[in-house]
């Protein structure tokens, strides 16, 4: 019953580290950058999602609202700042990552205050029975059912679409891809506007499980979701989903049994550790 | 003859006009985090310091000389504050410190104001080693073992045996657990399971389900509003009915807003009494929400005490720092919006603890714990 419980509660956390760390996945097959300031979508996603809420009391709004703000900021995140520097070394890129990352919460503080935001209508609050003995809130439920709806679509869309097809082709190998007329800025532009949308969406749904938008609240995922990419084997898409959700589960039941020990990210870390030890090359690598 | 007059008066003119500037301020100094994880109580603390001088200024200052607040950020960390506090020192020259910070900022800090012979009010900082620090270094917060012993006694007089502990896992967490278990076998209290969270932490999916397994008859669960307004939201949304308490650490309406109706009847033992009758607190109340139009907090109230107590010992001592200020603050006694303050000889205040609990969407009193045995902060002789 409890084991039942904990790995069910694993699994929605794991559905939001899949969310936010399928971004990261999507951009560094892409150009091999370890993108840290994805986080700052997952905020960002948040932000929007409160904001239109409170607004126009509907969170349907605030989720298409949050996806569509967070996908252009990251293609402009992509076009202003990562491909003047894409010929860099690739330590150039993570730490202007990295410091992307920083200012963007600070900016997040000024303009929203330090004290952070909460919902002013009740979304999804009511708790769900399942099977008799399982009680979720009904957040807890559309995340599950909402990234495995949006990853369905996309892994759909990635092998039926021409331009999905062509995301991958330049994904394994991007000359080749160009020199069959592939644009490398616009798979560029898909790959940052779908991973920052979906970071987005997991954003508003932490908030309205949490019923709070804090600047810091990706500070977390910002290097817990590197942490999952590496676990999945680097740029394997399928690999960042199984690892994001077994994390999800190792954590939850640590949280109990090892808690008093290490801390929920320290016990990520650990892991991940352990795994690489056993398996250099992450768990679902493609090689 | 009105030559000579006339010369004194310029030379008098100019002596003060130059000298104005060595004796025209007295300079408090400061250390808060307004960046960082902290930011919000940071904000709250320097709203109430920034009251404290304003309401003192308005009322002619320190033998009529304005007080100004020197302000540091330290990001509530060791690194920031000890810096901030060799520039308040040595370079602000501050004749008092008052700390609007968490322990482990407040601990890097005081040792330095202690050797500079400055005295350091420190408002909200909980850990025991603060005023270990030296006689320099006062606090007119409840330490955390204390705090928990309350918890502890608040349990039992709420008929609630069985207790599961959620500690947060920083020096105030910690403190309060300690306190917590220390007192509970005395009240017969037994704590059935522990289990820790970190500061990051916002989802506690895994831990409430186990919570639910242990069967607990009450839940004392330390934080800060910001991890306990979405604990007590998901506790309540996943079926936990027991009653939860809390510490001063929840004292903020952002708490309320967080958890939102969950955080109805949730117990909070804090040292600012919204409905106590002491004028000194009403006031206090009503000026914090006219400048900023929310309501004020345990953080806004402690800070605004800590800066009051520093500015009426200077008026004592007539702007004077040092030794004398030190002499001042620890003989005085002082009537404070979290009640009247005087300090034992370890400079930790004694006072009552308020219960606080949440009903139609405000802290209002629940009940006093006055056990001055119980409630004993330690002294020098322990």
């Amino acid at each position: 019953m409890l084991f039942v419980e904990l790995v069910a509660q694993g699994l929605v956390q794991g559905s939001i580290y899949a969310l936010i760390a399928l971004g990261l996945t999507l951009v560094y097959g892409l150009l091999r950058i370890l993108h840290v300031a994805h986080a700052a979508f997952f905020t960002l996603g948040g932000y929007v999602g409160v904001m239109v809420a409170n607004q126009t009391g509907s969170l349907a709004a605030a989720i298409v609202a949050a996806m569509i703000v967070a996908g252009i900021g990251g293609i402009l995140m992509f076009r202003l700042c990562y491909q003047p520097i894409l010929h860099q070394p690739p330590f150039v890129p993570l730490i202007a990552s990295i410091g992307l990352y920083i200012a963007a919460e600070e900016l997040f503080r000024i303009i929203f205050g330090p004290s952070g935001l909460s919902y002013k209508y009740e979304f999804l609050q009511g708790q769900v029975l399942l099977f008799g003995m399982l009680r979720f809130k009904q957040a807890e439920i559309a995340v599950m059912l909402g990234s495995a709806a949006i990853i369905g679509v996309l892994s759909l869309l990635q092998t039926r679409t021409r331009i999905g097809v062509a995301c991958q082709a330049t994904v394994s190998d991007p000359q080749m891809a160009e020199s069959f007329g592939i644009s490398l800025r616009r798979v560029g532009d898909i790959n940052f506007f779908v991973g920052s949308a979906l970071a987005a969406f997991a954003g508003v749904m932490v908030s309205v499980l949490n019923n709070l938008v804090e600047p810091t609240m990706g500070s977390v995922p910002s290097y817990k979701g590197l942490a999952i990419i590496v676990l999945g084997g680097l740029g394997s898409v399928r690999g960042t989903l199984a690892a994001a959700l077994v994390l999800g589960v190792v954590e939850s039941f640590g949280t109990i049994y090892l808690g008093h020990l290490l801390d929920r990210n320290a016990i990520a870390f650990a892991f991940l550790i352990l795994v690489l030890m056993w398996r250099p090359q992450g768990l679902f690598a493609r090689t | 003859m009105k030559h000579k007059r006339l010369a004194i008066a310029v030379t008098t003119a100019f002596a003060l006009q130059f000298g104005a500037p060595a004796w025209a301020q007295v300079k408090i100094g400061i250390n808060v985090p307004l960046t960082g994880f902290a930011a919000a109580d940071g904000k709250s603390a320097l709203d109430g310091a920034k009251l404290a001088v304003a309401d003192a200024n308005a009322k002619g200052g320190i033998n009529g000389e304005k007080i100004e607040l020197v302000i540091y950020d330290d990001q509530a960390s060791p690194k920031e504050a000890a810096p901030a506090a060799t520039k308040l020192i040595e370079k602000d020259k501050v004749v008092a410190g008052v700390s609007g910070s968490y322990s482990a900022s407040t601990r890097a800090a005081a040792p330095l104001f202690q050797a500079a012979k400055v005295p350091y009010v420190v408002a909200y900082s909980i850990h025991p080693d603060v005023t270990l620090a030296g006689d320099y270094v006062f606090r007119t917060a409840t330490m955390g073992e204390v705090q928990g012993r309350a918890g502890a006694r608040l349990a039992s007089d709420l008929g609630k045996k069985k207790v599961v502990l959620i500690t947060l896992k920083n020096d105030f967490g910690q403190a309060l657990a300690a306190g917590f278990k220390e007192a509970a076998p005395k009240f017969g209290v037994t704590i059935i399971n522990e289990y820790e969270y970190s500061m990051p932490d916002r989802q506690f999916g895994a831990l409430i389900s186990k919570v639910k397994s242990d069967n607990p008859e009450l839940l004392y669960a330390s934080g800060y509003y910001f991890t306990a307004g979405p604990l007590v939201n998901q506790l309540r949304a996943a079926g936990v009915a027991v009653p939860i308490i809390g510490q001063e650490g929840y004292d903020s309406e952002k708490f309320i807003e967080i958890a939102g109706a969950a955080s109805e009847g949730t117990l909070v033992t804090t040292s600012l009494d919204r409905d106590s009758a002491s004028p000194v607190t009403q006031a206090f109340l009503k000026e914090y929400r006219a400048a900023y139009n929310s309501g004020a907090d345990m953080v806004a109230a402690s800070t605004y005490t800590a800066t009051s107590i520093a500015i009426d010992g200077l008026k004592k001592t007539g702007g004077k720092g040092g030794e004398a200020l030190k002499k001042a603050i620890e003989s005085g006694s002082f009537s404070t919006p979290i009640g009247m303050i005087t300090f034992n000889d370890l400079h930790e205040v004694k006072k009552d603890i308020q219960v606080q609990v949440v009903k139609g969407k405000a802290f209002r009193r629940h009940s006093v714990i006055s056990d001055p045995v119980l409630l004993a902060p330690p002294t020098k002789a322990k």
